[in-house]
C-alpha cells in the first residue's frame, strides 16, 4: 500500500466500476465480433454447406490479411488521433472522398438490408411474419440507438455473442474427421466457376469488411490509446482476429459436417441451421434463429450510425447521438434512411433472404481494395505517421490482399457476363 | 479582378509571359499579414518536378489562366519547407474552429481576394455551396435547388474568426479569433472540445486560460474530461484542476489512474488538493460523492449585514449564495438562512433569530434517491450533507442531483464508434 491510498483512495467501487472495467473490453475483440454479423454467419454457413471443406484454406491468409488490415488502422488511429475518413478527407481531398463515401454508404446500405434479411429470417423461424417482425424491428433499433445508450446496447450484444459458442460445440459433438479438416486447411483447392470465385470474394469480403476499418480506428480514436500505449492494442486486435475467424471456421466445419455431407439444400435460414443438430437436437432451430436475431439486431443499429458517422466526418458536418435533427439534420437523416431503406427492401414480397444477406458480403469484398488502397497510401505517409509507417512485410500483404481481391472481382465479372468462360480458358492451360 | 475561390485556380494551367507553359498550379504558400493570412508564392507543378514561384513574379491570377515571369522560380524544396504553410495541404479540407458558431467544421473552399497588389485570404467556405463547387457541379444543383427554393445556401466564415487546430497553420490567425475562443461559454467550448482530434486538443487549450479550460472541462462527462487532462503536461493539468470546483476536480481524478491522480493531487496548490482529497473518500453514488465542500457559513452571533459583507468576500468562491448555514463553534449546523431573508432583515438582527431552524438534511452514505426525495418535498436548491457525528460536511446543489435524473441523451456524450 502507498501511503496516498491510505490517506485518500481514489479507487471507488461502485457498479459505474464494473461497468467501466468492461468498457476496457479492447477495440479489436468488440470489431471482430461485431464482424460476425447476419451476413457473416450466412456466408460461412452456405460456405460450409455448399463447398464442403474446399474452402477452409482461405481462411488462413484472409486472418493474415485480416490482422495486418485492422492493425494499420488502429496504428493509424493511435499515431494520428483521427478517424479514417478524416485522414482519407485531409490528404485526397474532397473529391475523392466524396466518391468514397458514396461507395461506403451505399455498401453499408446492404449490409444494413442484410441485417434485417437476418431478423426477418430468425423470426420466419417462430412463425413470425417478417411484416411484422421487421417493421418493428426497424422501430426498435431506431429508438434504441436515438433514444438510448449505445453503450449498454453494446454490452449486452457482447454478452448475446456467447450463443456463437455453440458452433464450436456442434462441430466437436457432430462426428467430424478433423485429419480431413486440418488436410482441407492447408491445401489450397481451386474451381473455375463463378460460384465459387463469388463465394470466396464472399468469404473475404465478409471477414474483411470495408467498414470494420472505419469502425476499429474510430474505436482506437474514442478510447484516446495513444502512439505509445500502442503495443496493449496490437495484441487486442491479434487476439479479436483470430477469435473471430476461429467462429468463421467452426461455423464453416459445422454446416460441412452436417448439411453438406447429407447433401441438404439450403435455401432459408432453417436449412441452414440444421448445422446445430448434432448438438442441441430439435432445438437447432431456435438457438439458431435467436444467435442471428442478436446479431442481426444489433449490427442494423451500428452499421447506419456508423455510416452516419464516418460521412458526417469527412464531410465536416455537424454529428453526434446527443443532438437532433434541427441541430445534425445530415447526421440523423443519413442514420433514418439507411435504417428505413434497409427495411423496406426487406418487405418486398418474394424476397430470398438468404441470398440477399450473401450477395451484400460479395459487395463488401468488391469495395475493400479501394478503402485498403487509400489506407496503404496513407499508412505510408512519412509527414502523417512518423517512425510508424508500415514495414515491407505489412506493405506485402496488404498490397497482395488488393491485387488478389481485385483479381477475383475481375474474373468474377467476366465469368457472370460470359458464363463458363474462365473454366474454358483454364482448361486450356491445363490441357496445354 | 475581384474575389475569387481557391477551388477555381488549382489545376489551373501556368504560363509565362512568352505564352509557354511552366505547369499547373499545384498550391499556394501563405504568410501572415497584418489582418489577414496573404499569399506568398505559387507551387507549379511539371510532371513530378515541384517549382516555387514568389508572389511578386507572378503578373496575372486568374481563374482562366495564371501568368508569372519564370526567372525567379526555382525548385520548390530549395524553398525553406519547415514552417511553411501551404493552402491546399495545410488548410484545405481542415478542421477549423469556427469562433462564432462555437463549433468544429472542415475547410470546404477559400475565398481570396486582391488588395492591392496583395492576394487576402479572406474566408472558409464551409457551407453546401463550396461542397458542390470542389466537385464542379455548382451550376447543375444550384440550378436544381433554385427550382424548389432560394438555391443551395452558402456558409462562409470570416479568416478572422476562424481558428485553425492545425499547429502549423495556427500562426495564421489573429488575436481575435482567440480572444473570441476565450470569451465563448464553457459549454461551447466543452462542445469543442469534444469534437477535436485528441492530438489537437493541446492546442485548444493552450490558447485559452486555465480558469476556462477549468470551467470547460467541468462540463464534460469526467471519464473524457479525465482523458483530456492526462494527455497535457501535468503542470498545466494542475493548474486547471487548481481552478475547477473542486467535487468536479474529485470527480474527474476518480476517474484516472491511481498514480496519475496522485502525482496531479501533489502539484496542486495544497490548499486546492486537500478540498479536493476530502471528497474523493465518499463514493461516487452517495450524497457524500455528489457534495460540494464549499458552501457560505456563518457563526449564530453574526448580523445580517455581517453576513450579507461576508457574502461579498466569499461569493466568488462559492457556488451557492442563496443558503447561508448557521453552524456552532464545533461544525454542528443549526439553520439556514436565505439570502432574501438576509436583504430583507434589519441589518442589525443576528441571524441565529431569522435562521430557520430544523434543517433539512441527509448524511454522507445516503444514495442519491434520498437526495433527491428531499430537495424535491422540500422545494430546496441545495440540501446540507452531514457526516457520522452530524458536523456539516457539505452541501448537494439541487442541479447536480437532478443531472444524474435526466435521460443520457441529455447529457453532453460524444457519440462512442465502438
Amino acid at each position: 500500500m502507498t501511503a496516498f491510498s491510505q490517506t485518500a483512495p481514489v479507487k471507488r467501487f461502485s457498479w459505474r466500476n464494473l461497468l467501466m472495467f468492461l468498457a476496457v473490453l479492447g477495440p479489436g475483440i468488440i470489431t471482430a465480433n461485431v464482424d460476425n454479423d447476419a451476413g457473416g454467419i450466412t456466408t460461412y454457413s452456405l460456405a460450409g454447406a455448399r463447398y464442403g471443406y474446399s474452402l477452409l484454406w482461405l481462411l488462413i491468409p484472409t486472418t493474415v490479411s485480416l490482422v495486418v488490415v485492422q492493425e494499420m488502422c488502429a496504428r493509424m488511429g493511435a499515431v494520428t488521433g483521427k478517424g479514417l475518413s478524416d485522414l482519407i478527407r485531409e490528404s485526397f481531398g474532397l473529391r475523392t472522398t466524396f466518391y468514397i463515401m458514396i461507395a461506403l454508404f451505399l455498401t453499408n446500405l446492404g449490409n444494413t438490408i442484410s441485417e434485417f434479411a437476418g431478423i426477418a429470417a430468425g423470426m420466419e423461424i417462430f412463425g413470425v411474419s417478417k411484416f411484422i417482425s421487421v417493421p418493428i424491428a426497424a422501430v426498435l433499433v431506431w429508438l434504441l440507438i436515438v433514444k438510448g445508450s449505445y453503450r449498454i446496447v453494446e454490452k449486452v450484444f457482447l454478452v448475446a455473442c456467447v450463443i456463437y459458442l455453440a458452433y464450436p460445440l456442434a462441430a466437436l459433438t457432430a462426428d467430424v474427421p478433423w485429419g480431413e479438416v486440418a488436410r482441407a486447411s492447408v491445401t489450397p483447392t481451386f474451381k473455375a466457376d463463378s460460384g465459387f470465385l463469388a463465394m470466396m470474394i464472399g468469404l473475404v469480403g465478409t471477414t474483411i469488411a470495408p467498414w470494420m476499418q472505419f469502425y476499429q480506428q474510430a474505436a482506437v480514436v474514442e478510447k484516446g490509446i495513444t502512439a505509445d500505449k500502442y503495443g496493449y492494442t496490437r495484441l487486442d486486435v491479434i487476439v479479436g482476429c483470430v477469435f473471430a475467424v476461429a467462429v468463421a471456421l467452426f461455423i464453416v466445419v459445422a454446416c460441412a459436417a452436417s448439411i453438406f455431407r447429407q447433401g441438404l439444400p439450403v435455401e432459408t435460414a432453417a436449412d441452414a441451421a440444421m448445422a446445430l443438430r448434432p448438438l442441441v437436437g430439435q432445438y437447432a432451430s431456435a438457438l439458431f434463429a435467436v444467435g442471428l436475431i442478436n446479431a442481426s439486431l444489433f449490427a442494423a443499429g451500428v452499421l447506419p450510425l456508423s455510416t452516419a458517422y464516418y460521412i458526417c466526418e469527412a464531410m465536416g458536418w455537424e454529428l453526434g447521438i446527443d443532438k437532433d435533427f434541427r441541430k445534425a439534420p445530415e447526421f440523423f437523416w443519413l442514420f433514418t434512411i439507411s435504417v428505413v431503406v434497409g427495411a423496406l427492401t426487406i418487405l418486398v414480397p418474394d424476397m430470398p433472404l438468404l441470398a440477399v444477406m450473401y450477395v451484400s458480403q460479395v459487395v463488401n469484398g468488391v469495395v475493400l481494395p479501394f478503402v485498403l488502397i487509400c489506407m496503404l497510401l496513407l499508412i505510408n505517409d512519412k509527414r502523417l505517421m512518423g517512425r510508424y509507417v508500415n514495414g515491407p512485410v505489412f506493405n506485402a500483404v496488404a498490397w497482395v490482399t488488393v491485387v488478389v481481391l481485385i483479381g477475383l472481382t475481375g474474373l468474377m465479372t467476366v465469368d457472370t457476363v460470359w458464363p463458363g468462360s474462365i473454366g474454358r480458358l483454364l482448361s486450356v492451360f491445363v490441357t496445354a | 479582378m475581384s474575389e475569387m475561390y481557391v477551388s477555381a485556380v488549382l489545376g489551373r494551367p501556368v504560363i509565362d509571359p512568352s505564352g509557354a507553359t511552366m505547369g499547373r498550379l499545384c498550391d499556394l504558400r501563405l504568410a501572415p499579414g497584418d489582418v489577414l493570412p496573404s499569399v506568398s508564392g505559387l507551387y507549379v507543378r511539371q510532371g513530378k518536378a515541384e517549382r516555387y514561384v514568389p508572389w511578386r513574379a507572378v503578373n496575372l491570377f486568374t481563374p482562366v489562366v495564371v501568368s508569372a515571369s519564370p526567372d525567379s522560380a526555382g525548385p520548390a524544396e530549395d524553398v525553406a519547407e519547415a514552417g511553411a504553410i501551404r493552402l491546399k495541404r495545410d488548410v484545405l479540407d481542415r478542421q477549423i474552429v469556427d469562433v462564432d458558431g462555437a463549433k468544429v467544421v472542415r475547410v470546404n473552399d477559400l475565398k481570396l481576394r486582391p488588395v492591392g497588389s496583395n492576394l487576402l485570404v479572406e474566408a472558409a467556405d464551409v457551407g453546401l455551396r463550396g461542397l458542390v463547387r470542389r466537385l464542379g457541379q455548382l451550376k447543375f444543383w444550384d440550378r436544381l435547388a433554385k427550382l424548389f427554393g432560394p438555391g443551395l445556401p452558402s456558409r462562409e466564415i470570416d479568416w478572422r474568426f476562424v481558428a485553425p487546430l492545425d499547429k502549423n497553420a495556427d500562426r495564421l490567425t489573429l488575436t481575435v479569433a482567440r480572444e473570441r475562443l476565450t470569451d465563448m461559454h464553457p459549454a461551447d467550448i466543452a462542445d469543442i472540445l469534444t469534437q477535436v482530434p485528441h492530438k489537437e486538443v493541446g492546442t485548444v487549450i493552450g490558447s485559452l486560460d486555465p480558469e476556462t479550460v477549468g470551467e470547460a472541462i467541468g462540463e464534460l462527462d469526467p471519464e473524457l474530461g479525465g482523458r483530456m487532462l492526462s494527455q497535457l503536461d501535468s503542470e498545466k493539468a494542475s493548474d486547471i484542476l487548481e481552478e475547477m470546483e473542486p467535487h468536479e476536480a474529485a470527480d474527474l481524478l476518480g476517474d484516472l489512474p491511481e498514480e496519475k491522480a496522485r502525482e496531479l493531487l501533489g502539484l496542486m496548490d495544497a490548499e486546492d488538493a486537500g478540498m479536493v482529497q476530502e471528497l474523493l473518500e465518499h463514493e461516487e453514488d452517495t450524497a457524500g460523492g455528489l457534495m460540494n465542500n464549499l458552501f457560505a457559513s456563518v457563526p449564530p452571533a453574526m448580523t445580517a449585514e455581517e453576513a450579507i459583507s461576508y457574502l461579498r468576500l466569499v461569493g466568488a468562491e462559492v457556488d451557492n449564495i442563496y443558503y447561508v448555514y448557521v453552524i456552532r463553534g464545533d461544525e454542528t449546523p443549526l439553520g439556514v438562512v436565505t439570502l432574501k431573508r438576509l436583504l430583507l432583515s434589519p441589518p442589525k438582527t443576528p441571524v441565529a433569530e431569522i435562521m430557520t431552524v430544523g434543517l433539512k438534511a441527509v448524511s454522507v452514505d445516503d444514495n442519491p434517491d434520498k437526495v433527491m426525495e428531499v430537495i424535491a418535498k422540500y422545494n430546496l436548491l441545495a440540501v446540507p450533507v452531514l457526516d457520522a457525528v452530524g458536523h456539516m460536511a457539505g452541501i448537494v446543489p439541487a442541479d447536480d442531483v437532478l443531472e444524474l435524473y435526466l435521460p443520457e441523451s441529455i447529457t453532453r456524450k460524444r457519440f462512442a464508434a465502438h
